[in-house]
């Protein structure tokens, strides 16, 4: 034992460090994969999403222009008209109109004069804007003391500008509060001398339309900021034109990578750049609009272009642990497998402790007449089993019922363990089945199909059965291979058996019954073959012979058995047990058989008691050798009543009994059911109308009809507290 | 006691095997209970193997008969020995029943 718990111990742990290697090796190979896979998909989503952001970033930059542009043609193209009109100063408001209404894209034109350029006017600005709600552009003069045009930002920077200036987004109060912003040219004059500055202005509406509708992820958005850092288009829609990117980048707790991302979109360079804020990664793309000084922006939160393969990863990585869990159980399962094979060795000694100890507790339930007699004065009883060394498969067994004795005597082939298994399945189907058959022939028919059906290793029983009438000492008797007993009448002879087959060969066969009338004083001798061929030191059998010897002499059955059980030890000497022995005297000693013979059936108040019926009228059938109809007539009537005692004796489904006495007699048969229920008098039911159609026909009240029609007597009477109906069939 | 049911169209046939006496109708009625629902077809008893029936037996029987009246249908008692044909004519059942050998 200790050994082996060591060695078990020392199975375990190996199988626990391969196992462990084995879900170490599998869980390495799989992460792996999974991750070169993961980090492949990454690589190529993190591609996808540059080309996505670039791509859009371009085409709206194009789109950006295209309009812009518009307005800087308008410009350039009106300039030497200009040029030509500072002659005639009053033609310069002409020209601004000119622009305003060839161009739907220009809100409002100028042309602001440098001031002094002429010698009587300090300042001139003639301006034409197509207002808000109005189709018709209004021109006037910007030159006026509360807006000091050459003060503005697109005057001042559009003289200093050659190419042109697009001024900073503003908002134009006048015009309805709109964004605008203002391209401006400087214009010379036919000596050279920089005269003025034509001006387009740009409504600005259409920008956070066409930049905010840039969707490159449904979660990504757009920003566009001017040069100087303000918000033109932002989601959040606050900061438009409200704050800078500075300033926002200033009331973040980390300004380090947000200062570099603003540096670098408002030095106009391209590129993109990841921020993390408030936990969160994004990838910022940027890419500046020429000829504005704008920068515009894809913000892509990193979980929009991993958020799929993320999710698909966290579903591979679940699926790999439920996997390696499996595998684990597989391996622990494999292991505990492996042990349980090591531990066969061991159980199969501990089992055979144990069955030694069921073998002595089947021993003991085998009753035990050798203490001294039975309690029916009708027939003496002893019986003994001796058993070899290892637990055997001998067994008998005896008991009785309604004035009769079963009995049985068994040896089951082989031995130790299947043979004590066998032994006691045997002798449980004699019980059981014995309960409610009293023909042998059936209860051996019943006990063969039952252990063929069962019998996978070929064990075979021989079994002798027999049960003795005690009222008349009918003796009926079925064999199934089991040696002959021996009667003991005025002679010794071997009783007449059909051999029969063991028990357990084959599903189906037929046994034969026998039968034998005992007379007073009459013994019978039954043995198993573990006394005929005992054996003594020189390998020589007891045999049958000296076997005979000790029966000659005629003793009680104690005495009887003590005397064959010596003469047996007497002969083996020392030599070594080779079989169980068992052995069993029956006497016979009804000194006045019955010529009218008695039955009693006694039922527990139980519906299911009913099935008993079967084999009590069957006995009497045979008692009386009457046809099949006439028992299941009388079978049928007892039932009957039984019932009714059953369902309105005993109401309330009480514990009480039901006791059946019959009475055969020449010609006639008397039954007396009795019980100690409620009174009910069966007999005054009704009679039941066998004509009425299907539609009328109670579906109870047949019971009491049936008892009626099949006996020729009936009649009830209440006696001592007991329900008493006899009923009377004539042969 | 053994109760095959089986069903061809709107044939459903039960056979029984054994004995219906009362501590087996029970069992029986609860098996032959969902017929009633094909008590609008035939039904054919097969008796051919029931050795024995008593009063609660042939109270199942006349459950089914009373079904098979309500829905239209038809219970046939098919192969009966001479004991149980015996008990269906005392009892008047034989007027019933089709009864087929």
């Amino acid at each position: 034992m200790k050994i082996n718990d060591i060695a078990d111990k020392q199975l375990v742990k190996t199988g626990a460090v391969t196992g462990l290697l084995m879900v170490i090796i599998a869980a390495v190979t799989l992460e792996a994969t999974a991750l070169i896979q993961y980090l492949y998909s990454q690589k190529q989503l993190k591609q996808e999403a540059s080309l996505r952001a670039e791509s859009q970033l371009e085409a709206t930059k194009n789109r950006i222009l295209d309009i812009t542009n518009q307005a800087e043609s308008a410009v350039r193209n009106n300039t030497w008209i200009a040029q030509w009109c500072l002659n005639v100063p009053d033609s310069l408001y002409r020209v601004t109109q000119r622009i305003v209404e060839d161009n739907p894209s220009v809100v409002g034109s100028a042309i602001a004069l440098v001031p002094d350029y002429y010698k009587d006017i300090h300042l001139l600005a003639p301006y034409t804007a197509r207002r808000l709600g109005t189709y018709e552009p209004v021109t006037m003069s910007l030159a006026g003391e509360e807006y000091n045009y050459p003060e503005q930002e697109w005057f001042k920077k559009g003289l200093e500008n050659e190419q042109g200036y697009w001024s900073e987004p503003y908002v134009d109060e006048g015009g309805g509060g709109i964004l605008m912003t203002t391209f401006s040219l400087p214009i010379k004059d036919a000596s050279g001398r920089t005269a003025a500055v034509l001006t387009a202005d740009l409504s600005l509406d259409w920008l956070s339309d066409l930049v905010g509708n840039v969707k490159v992820y449904p979660n990504a958005y757009s920003m566009m900021i001017s040069r100087s850092g303000q918000f033109l288009v932002c989601p959040v829609e606050t900061l438009v034109m409200h704050q800078t990117i500075q300033e926002v980048t200033n009331s973040m707790e980390d300004t380090s990578m947000m200062n570099s991302l603003s540096r670098s979109m408002l030095n106009g360079e391209t590129g993109n750049q990841t921020i993390r804020y408030k936990g969160a990664t994004s990838y910022v793309y940027f890419s500046p609009v020429e000829r504005t000084g704008w920068s515009m922006s894809i913000v892509i939160p990193e979980n929009e272009i991993y958020g799929s393969i993320r999710r698909a990863g966290a579903l591979v990585g679940f699926l790999q642990l439920l996997g390696l869990v499996m595998l684990v159980l597989i391996i622990r399962a494999v292991i505990l497998n492996a042990l349980k094979f090591r531990e066969v060795d061991d159980k199969k000694k501990r089992m055979e402790g144990e069955l030694h100890i069921a073998n002595a507790i089947q021993m003991a339930m085998i009753p035990k007449a050798s203490a001294g007699g039975t309690e029916n004065e009708d027939a003496d009883l002893s019986a003994s089993i001796t058993p070899a060394k290892e637990v055997g498969g001998d067994f008998y067994d005896y008991y009785f019922r309604d004035q009769k004795l079963f009995f049985c005597i068994g040896d089951v082939s082989g031995k130790g363990v299947p043979a004590a298994l066998v032994m006691a399945v045997s002798r449980s189907l004699f019980r059981t089945i014995s309960a409610h058959e009293s023909s042998p022939k059936r209860l051996i028919t019943a006990m063969n199909d039952f252990m063929s059906d069962t019998n996978e290793n070929n064990m075979f029983v021989t079994l002798f059965c027999g049960i003795l009438d005690l009222t008349n000492g009918r003796l009926r008797y079925c064999n199934a291979g089991h040696n002959p007993p021996i009667i003991l009448t005025n002679s010794i002879q071997p009783l007449p058996v059909r051999p029969n087959l063991p028990l357990g060969v084959m599903h189906g066969m037929c046994y034969e019954e026998q039968e034998v009338i005992l007379h007073y004083d009459d013994a019978l001798f039954l043995y198993t073959d573990g006394l005929t061929e005992a054996e003594n030191p020189e390998h020589e059998l007891f045999g049958e012979e000296r076997m005979k010897a000790v029966l000659h002499t005629r003793r009680d059955v104690q005495a009887q058995l003590e005397a064959m059980q010596q003469a047996v030890a007497d002969f083996v000497g020392t030599a070594p047990k080779s079989d169980d022995l068992t052995m069993m005297f029956i006497h016979y000693m009804n000194k006045k058989p019955n010529s009218t013979t008695e039955r009693s059936l006694t039922l527990n108040n139980d519906i299911q008691q009913i099935a008993r019926l079967a084999e009590f009228t069957g006995s009497i059938a045979e008692d009386t050798h009457m046809d099949n109809a006439l028992a299941m007539g009388i079978n049928l009537a007892l039932e009957e009543a039984i019932t009714n005692v059953i369902m309105y004796a005993y109401p309330q489904g009480e514990g009480g009994q039901v006791q059946i006495d019959a009475v055969i007699r020449e010609g006639s048969l008397d039954f007396i059911i009795s019980d100690t229920g409620i009174p009910f008098d069966p007999t005054a039911a009704p009679e039941a109308d066998t004509s009425l159609g299907v539609e009328d026909r109670p579906i109870g009240g047949l019971g009491i009809f049936l008892v009626r029609k099949i006996m020729d007597k009936v009649s009830y009477r209440r006696e001592n507290g007991k329900n008493i109906l006899s009923m009377t069939k004539f042969l | 006691m053994e109760v095959n049911i089986t069903k061809q169209d709107k044939v459903t046939t039960a056979q029984l095997i054994g004995r219906l006496d009362t501590p087996a109708s029970q069992e029986v009625a609860k098996t032959m209970e969902p017929l009633q629902e094909n008590a609008g077809g035939t039904i054919i008893l097969d008796c051919s193997q029931l050795e024995y029936i008593s009063s609660s037996g042939l109270r199942i029987f006349l459950t089914l008969r009373k079904a098979a009246m309500a829905k239209g249908g038809n219970v046939i008692v098919r192969g009966m020995n001479e004991e149980i044909r015996t008990v269906f004519m005392m009892t008047g059942f034989l007027n019933l029943f089709q009864i087929e050998d």
